[in-house]
């Protein structure tokens, strides 16, 4: 039942110069459209460029989508102020010539990355969400600055989240601005358990086939919840404690039955599980798919735990989109809230130029001040024929930042890693809608 | 002897709760079924234009607060549009013994809608309105869930009304004679394309139904369900035998209760290992699934 | 430059996954396994070179034989299911293969950090290029070796009695069969073959993107593989070439300056190529198209 085109036989010569008319002809088009595409990223004036990446298409659309609303609008408070200063003391904008979708797949944002670094003038990539792509992006760079034996690129990213831990560290071209999950969920569970002291018990369960849910849940929010004195009472678990990496397989054993998929459509065994276990406190480490999937069937199973805790990724109008009623409860540290005069400003005009800022856009809005600063202390000439040694200045300059302002509050950076360290609050859905329940900071 | 007790009634709990899950990969799979029991093609858009027709629904709930009937209603034309439309744009043009182009086309159509979904709500997972999502019955020590009853019983209910179009009307008969020679069926007055598209509109029907009642079931409904659902689809239609409807069912069924077993023993990292294991079994001792074909000849 | 070059060698790479599919469909069996084949070629190389700290010829011949030994294996169950049946054993060996990757877990401490595939977590830092210091035009060159040679291969081959009894499989079986050829043989051989050219599509990507997950050889990259030859026609392995190049250089590339449409265009131009050109958009009535606007002369036959 199969059908293709049958035999075909062109004499060899002839087919020879067909092919080699035909591919002068292929190279002629290429050569056209790579001209088009270095005149669409080029520009004439004087400015700082850069260029921005996320996902427009997928399933994870509104990263890209609200990230793009933020630095542009970021971008323009900035120009509105003036811009930022050059080594020789002029003023000038800086321009984002562009922002691309990558679609969360590593393919396309490493393509990406090298069309910014080869093709266009930017100074620094800002890009993206997805800690999948991040990691592959971050392997291409190269490791370690002034290693001639590498032969990585040598351009720096900013990127917006990309919240697994440890990430920044597979390059020094790399640099990243989320929270801390380890110090967010150990501060939380300390604070949980002063505040809640009649929740003794706590069980959970994440998305297995999602990298960061999986290791969050697993190395940090599981352990800082038995740090502070809750007891875990899924199925048995061996030692905890600086075996955690390697024991990862038996904790991952243990914990089975609460595992789901992210696209998983029947949560019930994993929900009769955790019903049986009874415990005070749930945590549910899952993007809001899958959350909300899991939340309802907890719910149709008649569980009520105390308490319900998060993922960070959560924190945001996806999850009210998708279980507004369900999620009512649920607490989640975050890197952002509209709990400061900034933060209030930056929500109003992020969402009245179509996006919504949470803690993923919010690190998009704050990067491009950190560009701003990382400019002004670098002393670029923005011109295009000093772009290797401007990149390279940004990158330093970069490094060296040890403090810069957050939304909601000063944020450090460590210069080791190119991690940063930033203020949070704790978020939970009240109403129907997130309201800051407590800042740590008093 | 208290444990035995409790692992019995939780095993068969697991069971039952998988059965009325699998009854929602039931309806997909009579979807992909009918269609290649009638034209002897794999429509790899099917699954899309269902989630497509539920979104549909989902829009007339949210814009007009439409009540769940008519939610339902909505969602079954919606997708009998698309599913009409993608014959049209990838099946109705190509030479009819060329499946490899339509394969390719459909999957054309998978990804245009799937994006089309994405663009139309960014990606973020939507609430769906559920049909006695309140309902859990409770009985001695097993809880059964009302809307899956709900959903079990609608499927029983539009196979039943399918299998009576198929073997009771003229358009059913019209369905099975092209189905079966094409030729011949042009010879005696039967409009080929015309029942074609009629056929992939009832199918859509019956997807619109069947992407409704699982986004019901989850109570989100988003575009990450596209792809596992047209993959069970297909697994689910060739485990009961690639054109018979009352095979599809009762492979959806299995699927979904051999689907939780898996997960209850084995947990998530091995349970789709083992539904592809099943699935192997099938093809290497049975390639002709549980009932063969009940539409065409080969 | 280097963008380009990235092009360049993700259409290399895709070429070969395609031209493994090709194989297989011109002996009539549509595959989707390449993407499992894909995946243990790029897992097994990338192995060899960071945790046993082999030379990349060396690891990509290895993962060659790998893979194809795992399509041989899989060549004999697939002799019982045709056309669409084996469509979805394939798509089944496909999950089961990435399934196995999700799992996947073999962690190994050098200098101080930890590296190899992670499970869940993917396969990070296979810096074998960037950490000998090959230069981005050398890569690209030693990729599109292998890429020129595997063409060369199957086009030379389809000049020869192999072509033609592969399509004599592919068209009637048991017409080819009551000429003497052995079907078995055949189809199990062209598996395998396909095998080890998706094994090599696999190691060569892995060392390009410097980082693995199962995400990647799912069931989509299964259907961009049969994408290239059915796009491309399947009268010769150019066809493929110009699908690849269509849809990664025009589709996927090209048409980025249109921000969030290209996406939507990406499934509407599949559809349209399709219905235009269902033989392929490097069928007969393309080539006789061109041999007329290049000015060729047939010599000799009608088409």
């Amino acid at each position: 039942m199969l059908m293709y085109s049958s035999m075909f036989r062109l004499n060899v010569k002839e087919e020879i110069k067909i092919m080699k008319r035909f591919f002068k002809g292929v190279s002629v088009g290429f050569l056209g459209c790579a001209l088009m595409f270095s005149a669409l990223t080029s520009s004439a004036d004087r400015s700082v460029k850069v260029l921005g990446w996320g996902a427009q298409s997928g399933p994870l659309k509104s990263f890209g989508v609200n990230s793009e609303t933020a630095l542009r609008s970021a971008v323009a408070e900035i120009n509105a102020a003036g811009g930022v200063k050059l080594g020789d003391g002029t003023m000038v904008p800086i321009e984002v010539i562009g922002y691309e979708d990558s679609a969360c797949k590593k393919d396309q944002n490493i393509a990406i990355l090298r069309k910014t670094a080869s093709t266009t003038d930017a100074i620094v990539g800002m890009g993206t969400t997805c800690s999948g792509s991040c990691q592959a992006m971050f392997g291409v760079l190269q490791k370690k600055v002034g290693d001639a034996s590498d032969s990585g690129l040598q351009m720096p990213i900013l990127a917006d989240t990309c919240i697994r831990p440890g990430l920044a560290k597979i390059s020094e071209w790399a640099f990243r601005n989320v929270p801390n999950e380890i110090a967010m969920y150990d501060a939380l569970f300390a604070w949980l358990s002063q505040q809640h002291p009649g929740i003794k018990t706590f069980s959970g369960g994440t998305e297995t086939d999602q990298g960061h849910s999986f290791i969050t849940h697993t190395a940090v929010i599981v352990q800082a919840a038995i740090k502070h004195g809750f007891e875990w009472v899924g199925p048995d678990v061996p030692e905890l404690g600086p075996k955690v990496k390697q024991g990862m397989k038996e904790l991952q054993a243990a914990a089975k039955s609460q595992h789901w998929l992210m696209g998983d459509t029947n949560y019930s065994v994993q929900a009769r599980k955790i019903k049986k276990q009874n415990p005070d406190m749930v945590l549910v480490s899952s993007h809001p798919f899958s959350a909300c999937g899991f939340l309802k069937e907890m719910k149709r199973q008649r569980v009520k735990p105390k308490l319900l805790v998060g993922l960070t990724s959560s924190a945001s109008q996806e999850t009210l989109n998708g279980c507004m009623k369900e999620a009512e409860g649920i607490i989640i540290p975050t890197g952002f809230a509209p709990i400061t005069a900034e933060a209030q400003k930056a929500n109003a005009i992020v969402t009245g130029a179509g996006g919504f800022l949470d803690l993923h856009s919010a690190a998009a809005w704050e990067n491009a001040f950190l560009v701003k600063a990382a400019v002004e202390a670098a002393g670029i000439t923005a011109k295009s024929d000093t772009l290797a040694e401007d990149r390279a200045k940004f990158r330093d300059a970069l490094a060296t930042i040890t403090a810069s302002d957050g939304l909601i509050g000063p944020v450090t950076r460590d210069t080791a890693s190119g991690e940063a360290s930033k203020p949070y609050v704790y978020v939970q859905v009240v109403d129907g809608k997130w309201k800051v329940i407590h800042d740590p900071r008093g | 002897m208290e444990d035995f007790w409790y692992e019995f009634v939780e095993v068969t709990q697991t069971i039952s709760d998988g059965l009325l899950f699998g009854s929602t990969y039931a309806l997909i799979g009579v979807g992909f079924t009918l269609i290649f029991g009638a034209m002897g093609k794999l429509n790899m858009a099917y699954a899309a234009a269902a989630l497509g027709g539920a979104y549909a629904g989902l829009a007339g709930f949210v814009l007009i607060k439409a009540p769940l009937v008519l939610v339902f209603g909505i969602s079954a034309v919606a997708a009998a549009v698309l599913g009409y439309a993608i014959y049209f744009a990838c099946f109705r043009f190509i030479p009819i013994n060329n499946h490899l182009a339509a394969l390719m086309a459909s999957v054309g159509g998978l990804f245009f809608i799937d994006e089309v979904v994405v663009h139309v709500t960014r990606g973020s997972p939507l609430t769906f309105p559920s049909m006695f999502g309140d309902v859990f019955f409770e009985i001695g020590p097993y809880g059964i869930r009302g809307d899956l009853i709900f959903v079990f019983v609608i499927g029983l209910i539009s196979t039943g009304i399918l299998l009576y179009i198929l073997f009771k009307t003229r358009l059913g008969l019209a369905t099975r004679a092209v189905a079966q020679q094409d030729v011949a069926a042009r010879l005696c007055g039967i409009g080929v394309h015309s029942t074609n598209s009629v056929t992939f509109a009832i199918a859509g029907v019956l997807g619109g139904i069947a992407g409704a009642m699982t986004a019901a079931a989850v109570g989100v409904l988003s575009p990450v369900m596209t792809v596992p659902l047209t993959i069970k689809g297909i697994i689910v239609a060739v485990i009961g035998g690639l054109g018979s409807i009352p095979g599809a069912i009762i492979a959806g069924l299995f699927v979904g209760g051999f689907e939780n077993v898996f997960l209850y023993f084995r947990g998530i990292d091995e349970r789709d290992m083992y539904v592809v294991a099943l699935l192997f079994l099938f093809l290497v001792f049975r390639p002709n699934g549980l009932f063969g074909t009940a539409i065409t000849r080969d | 430059m280097d963008y380009y070059l990235n092009l360049i060698n993700t259409i290399g790479i895709h070429t070969l996954l395609g031209l493994s599919a090709y194989l297989l469909i011109l002996t009539g069996q549509v595959s989707m396994a390449q993407a499992g084949f894909f995946g243990i070629g790029a897992y097994t190389a990338a192995i060899l070179t960071v945790i046993f700290e082999w030379s990349i010829l060396s690891a990509i011949g290895a993962a060659m034989l790998v893979s194809g030994g795992v399509a041989f294996l899989v060549g004999f169950p697939a002799l019982r299911v045709r056309g669409l049946m084996l469509v979805v054993a394939t798509i089944a060996f496909s999950e089961f293969a990435r399934m196995f990757f999700y799992n996947l877990k073999w962690r190994v401490v050098r200098d101080g950090a930890e590296i190899g595939p992670d499970g869940t977590m993917g396969f990070a830092e296979i810096r074998y290029f960037n950490d000998n210091g090959w230069l981005n035009w050398e890569v690209t060159i030693f990729l599109w070796v292998f890429v020129a040679v595997v063409m060369a291969l199957i086009w030379w081959s389809d000049k020869t009695r192999i072509g033609a009894v592969l399509r004599a499989v592919g068209e009637d079986e048991l017409a080819a069969d009551s000429t003497g050829i052995n079907v078995t043989v055949v189809k199990i051989a062209a598996m395998t073959a396909g095998g080890v050219v998706a094994g090599l599509a696999g190691s060569l990507y892995a060392h390009q993107v410097t980082d693995l997950d199962h995400h990647t050889f799912t069931v989509l990259l299964a259907t961009f593989a049969i994408a290239y030859p059915i796009l491309g026609g399947l009268s010769n392995v150019f066809g493929t070439l110009i699908a690849v190049l269509f849809i990664q250089g025009l589709l996927v590339e090209g048409l980025r300056f249109l921000g969030d449409w290209r996406m939507l265009l990406f499934g509407a131009l599949i559809i349209l190529a399709m219905n235009i050109k269902p033989l392929g958009l490097f069928d007969n009535q393309t080539i006789r198209i061109l041999r007329n606007a290049l000015g060729v002369k047939r010599r000799s036959g009608s088409v």
